[in-house]
């Protein structure tokens, strides 16, 4: 016998209390997850957009630094194009043209105000445009094999042959996923939050725009929650991992195709016959225009409403965000999308619940 | 004298207390009646169907402290009878409890105390063998710290540590074994559930586990139920063994009352005329048969004394080997009590 070797001894001490094992799920998954290079490569190349977007913080605060806010607004205002200046010079322009005409506040009201726009336009175009399509291909890379590979190899007897729940089994899942969501959403913007304070003229900028880090959190949660809902219970659906990540990229696939033929076809009907198609009077039934620029439309600067965002999961995800940030206000724009996030959220727990509970009782 | 093997034909059983076992933590072995909570297991006319399928059929049976064998054919329902004892499956009637406690009702409580090994192999992917074990310690609530320390020490004791850095996928059958009984132990449970526990394991291994599982009985008064079908194995370590056949208990009891032959016999084993001496034994009233080339099964009943046996072996010239209680093969006994249940079952049909 090994001079290591101690024997069987009795243990008695203190044991953690429900809920611990989620932890201990999500603890373990992460760092299992964090082994592939793939997830490693992705996860930092995910931060990648908010150099950009930071350079963008960067010039607006240096433009009131330097005291070219006005001038900046009397262009917007003579409707000059301010594209000179990147992303930024797109929402500049389109928000300093929307302020234009308050006149009654002080400079320094104007800026406070312009800036909180500014910053919710760049933070939101930054969750919609780059964020949000890396977050589909993080998720895919990692979600599909959490719990069909559990399935496969029948490690679920791991975890329900001890005081593991199964919602508590689901939770640490979903907590893995939900931490490298928040790795490639919440962490960056939340940089590019603070980024924006630091280069600002004052420090006071942080109180002016405290809310900001709520809304990001908030933003990230629209995003995250029916995500994550959804690659767990195509996960949970196989024992195959390859095609719960087929699964989850058709969808996406598949929504954004369907959106996007829906509102081309929405565009040839309004061109065709905008008498029958459109009422006149009605202008949210207005097809959006078709500009070419994605970031720009991902910051709201397209106030047409879009009609068929319910029907793909990135554009409802984008409108609820627009929502969160104060960029999009009618409840006709926001209650589909929402409506549609919510039912896709709550179909894909009762998924996951029913079918996380199978194995053991097959 | 049969009093204790009760066969079952489905029937709900009365409960009555009987006499457990009690191990003490030095090995000491008592019997005493112990309160009805106290059982490890009891099971009260348990059904469960899959549909239309009746898996476990009224079953009504009783895991004393000790080592239990539950021993059956495939599809008998022995591991649907783990998962009821486990809370991970509904009833459709009936009433399970594990120290007292209704699984169903309370199954976090139930498998704090309850370590399981399953017969297939069910492993994290990518973790180490001492990753796996730690991480099976942590589930069950094991602080960090003590769960890594409790890892390392029980692979220790399970002949494992050297492997213990190697991921679990990359093991072999009988290691991944090690591994998973380890994780069974590591949170110190008071029963251990083992289904085919040697699978995959060497001889030698195999003889190592079938020690583990007594130490813990013996030593550390824990309660053991072994799903197996290798009847050589239950006859080795248990002391209660369950025949579970088409859902149903067919036998259930000590496994030195279920081996004790009808009739109470002596085995002589010798060398020599051993014809002769069979003759001078029914010569005086005894009756002796030939069981193999050097086996005669001498009748004990009616209290004959051994004076006679050993006057007729002295009087025929043979060489005595050995003198012992005649014990039946448990195999078969068990074969008997399923081919009776088979019988059973067409005569129903």
């Amino acid at each position: 016998m090994p001079l290591h070797d101690l024997g069987y001894r009795p243990w008695s001490g203190q044991r953690a209390g429900p809920g611990a094992a989620s932890g201990v799920i999500a603890a373990t998954g992460i760092r299992l997850a964090w082994t592939s290079r793939w997830l490693r490569r992705a996860v930092l190349f995910a931060w990648s957009p908010a150099l950009l977007f930071a350079g963008s913080f960067f010039a607006f605060e240096q433009s009131i630094e330097e005291g070219r806010f006005t001038s900046l607004k009397e262009r917007a205002r003579l409707g000059r194009n301010l594209d000179g200046v990147g992303v930024l010079g797109t929402v500049l322009a389109d928000t300093l043209g929307r302020t234009a005409n308050e006149r009654h506040v002080s400079e320094a009201q104007d800026i406070a105000l312009t800036r909180r726009l500014v910053w919710s336009r760049l933070l939101l175009a930054f969750m919609r445009a780059p964020q949000a399509v890396l977050l589909a291909v993080v998720v895919g890379l990692v979600a599909p094999s959490l719990i069909s590979r559990d399935l496969r190899a029948r490690a679920w007897l791991v975890y329900f042959t001890r005081p593991v729940g199964r919602f508590e089994y689901i939770l640490g899942k979903i907590t893995i996923l939900t931490t490298i969501v928040a790795a490639i959403t919440v962490a960056p913007a939340l940089a590019l939050w603070l980024a924006g304070v630091l280069v600002s003229p004052s420090i006071s900028v942080a109180a002016q725009t405290c809310d900001l880090p709520l809304k990001i959190v908030a933003a990230s949660a629209a995003l995250a929650i029916p995500t994550v809902l959804l690659a767990l219970a195509y996960s949970s659906l196989t024992t195959e991992s390859r095609i719960a990540s087929f699964a989850w990229f058709a969808t996406w696939a598949a929504c954004w195709i369907a959106h996007a033929s829906l509102t081309t076809a929405d565009l040839v009907a309004a061109a065709e016959a905008p008498a029958i198609a459109w009422e006149t009077t009605d202008d949210e039934y207005r097809p959006p225009p078709r500009r070419g620029n994605w970031v720009a439309r991902a910051a709201g600067l397209d106030d047409t409403l879009d009609r068929w965002a319910w029907l793909s999961p990135y554009h409802a995800v984008g409108v609820v965000q627009a929502w969160i940030f104060g960029v999009e206000t009618r409840p006709r724009a926001v209650l589909p999308p929402a409506i549609s996030l919510a039912a896709i959220s709550i179909l894909s727990a009762v998924v996951l619940a029913r079918r996380v509970a199978v194995p053991t009782r097959a | 004298m049969w009093t204790f093997l009760r066969r079952r034909g489905g029937a709900a059983h009365d409960n009555g207390r009987a006499a457990a076992e009690v191990y003490g933590r030095h090995g000491e072995r008592s019997t005493s009646l112990t309160a009805d909570a106290a059982l490890p297991i009891r099971l009260d006319s348990v059904v469960k169907r899959y549909g239309r399928r009746t898996v476990l059929d009224q079953v009504t049976c009783d895991v004393h402290p000790g080592i239990t064998g539950l021993v059956g054919p495939n599809g008998a329902g022995k591991s649907t009878l783990v998962r009821a004892i486990l809370g991970l499956v509904r009833l459709a009637a009936g009433k399970v409890e594990v120290f007292g406690i209704d699984p169903a009702v309370r199954p976090r409580l139930v498998r704090q105390a309850v370590g399981v090994v399953p017969e297939d192999e069910c492993t994290v992917p990518g973790l180490a063998a001492v990753e796996m074990v730690r991480y099976a310690a942590r589930l069950s609530g094991l602080p960090g710290t003590e769960a890594l320390r409790r890892a390392h020490e029980v692979l220790d004791w399970c002949d494992a540590g050297q492997e213990r850095y190697r991921p679990v996928e990359t093991l072999s059958v009988g290691m991944r074994q090690k591994v998973a009984f380890a994780a069974a132990i590591v949170h110190d449970p008071r029963m251990v559930i083992l289904d085919e526990p040697t699978n995959g394991l060497d001889p030698i291994e195999r003889r190592a586990m079938l020690g583990r599982l007594t130490t813990l009985a013996r030593e550390h008064g824990k309660t053991i139920l072994v799903s197996t079908h290798v009847l050589p194995d239950v006859q080795t370590i248990c002391d209660r063994v369950i025949v579970l056949a088409a859902g149903r208990v067919r036998l259930e009891g000590s496994l030195d009352e279920l081996t004790r032959p009808v009739v109470p016999q002596l085995r002589l084993e010798a060398t020599g005329p051993l014809d002769a001496c069979a003759q001078l034994l029914r010569d005086r009233g005894i009756a002796a048969t030939r069981a193999d080339a050097t086996t005669l099964l001498v009748s004990a009943e009616q209290g004959r004394g051994l004076d006679e046996v050993w006057t007729a072996v002295r009087a025929s010239g043979v060489t005595l080997r050995a003198l012992e209680p005649a014990r039946r093969r448990f195999e078969d006994v068990f074969l008997q009590a399923i081919a009776r249940s088979e019988e059973g079952e067409h005569a129903t049909s």
